[in-house]
């Protein structure tokens, strides 16, 4: 059934929908809110766009080259073989 | 050809740095991410025995470096865990968003356009200012982003390893992304 949704949930559909295929009610509901509401339709793009940006911060630090000191690694090789 | 059996007094300096080069990807705070390597070291040397030889060294410590990142999270979560109605941790809900009345923006939430998004910041810059909005959503928030956005975990996983409802997760998740979308907001995008 088609209903009028309000900002609140259309945006909490859109985070849904990201995971997972909406249920047909729900799903034009929220096209429906989408075609007339341009704040939700910026969210929409928008919280796409964070998911996206957070993954390829997170990679572009794992290539970074941090590095341990030298006695953190020291630390630990101790410990290893203390324990091994 | 046997592959070499593993050297634990050697994981340090053959993998160390990579290890935290990857931690430190994934904790902002460089004590964390150092205790995270040595607990892989550790574990994977309570482990020795279940290691296979046809797999590489490298990436079976790997994968127990990510199993350390998600109960790091874990960790972090269940000790936070607050009733979703509860203000008290400083953290957002949403009627700092939506007008109780009817559900739409309140006028200053509502999404400003990021049209020149990329444009506007550099890449670094973008990176540098989501990692500290990240940080600041309360620890909750913060554990079930990293783990649904970064770690790439399922919204079932992410439940089970939380102990959330789906409802609650989702309501999570929702405030998580409305708040960073208002960070990212305020420290310079959609000032085109």
């Amino acid at each position: 059934m088609l209903r009028i949704i309000t900002c609140q949930n259309a945006t909490l559909l859109l985070e849904k929908q990201a995971d997972d295929a909406l249920p047909t009610g729900a799903r034009a509901s929220l096209w429906l809110h989408l075609r007339y509401c341009p704040y939700c339709k910026r969210y929409a793009r928008q919280t796409v766009l964070i998911a996206e940006w957070a993954r390829s911060a997170a990679a572009s630090r794992a290539s970074s080259g941090a590095k341990l000191s030298a006695a953190a690694k020291e630390r630990m090789r101790q410990r290893l073989s203390a324990a091994g | 050809m046997t592959p070499p059996t593993p050297v634990p007094a050697q994981w340090p300096e053959r993998y160390g740095d990579e290890l935290f080069s990857f931690a430190r990807s994934r904790v902002s705070d460089a004590d964390v991410a150092e205790e995270l390597v040595q607990e892989t070291f550790l574990s994977a040397l309570d482990g020795l025995a279940t290691f296979r030889a046809e797999a590489s060294e490298r990436t079976w410590l790997f994968v127990i470096l990510r199993r350390k990142i998600i109960d790091h999270y874990r960790r972090q979560a269940r000790a936070t865990q607050v009733s979703l109605d509860e203000l008290s941790e400083g953290g957002a809900t949403e009627a700092d968003f939506f007008a109780p009345a009817n559900g739409h923006w309140t006028g200053p939430q509502a999404p400003a356009s990021w049209l020149n998004a990329d444009a506007a910041l550099e890449q670094q810059e973008l990176h540098d200012i989501l990692q500290r909005c990240q940080q600041r959503l309360p620890p909750q928030q913060e554990a079930v982003f990293a783990l649904r956005f970064i770690e790439e975990l399922s919204a079932e996983e992410i439940c089970q390893e939380l102990g959330l409802s789906s409802a609650n997760y989702w309501v999570i998740v929702h405030r998580a992304k409305l708040q960073l979308r208002r960070c990212l907001e305020k420290h310079g995008l959609g000032k085109n």
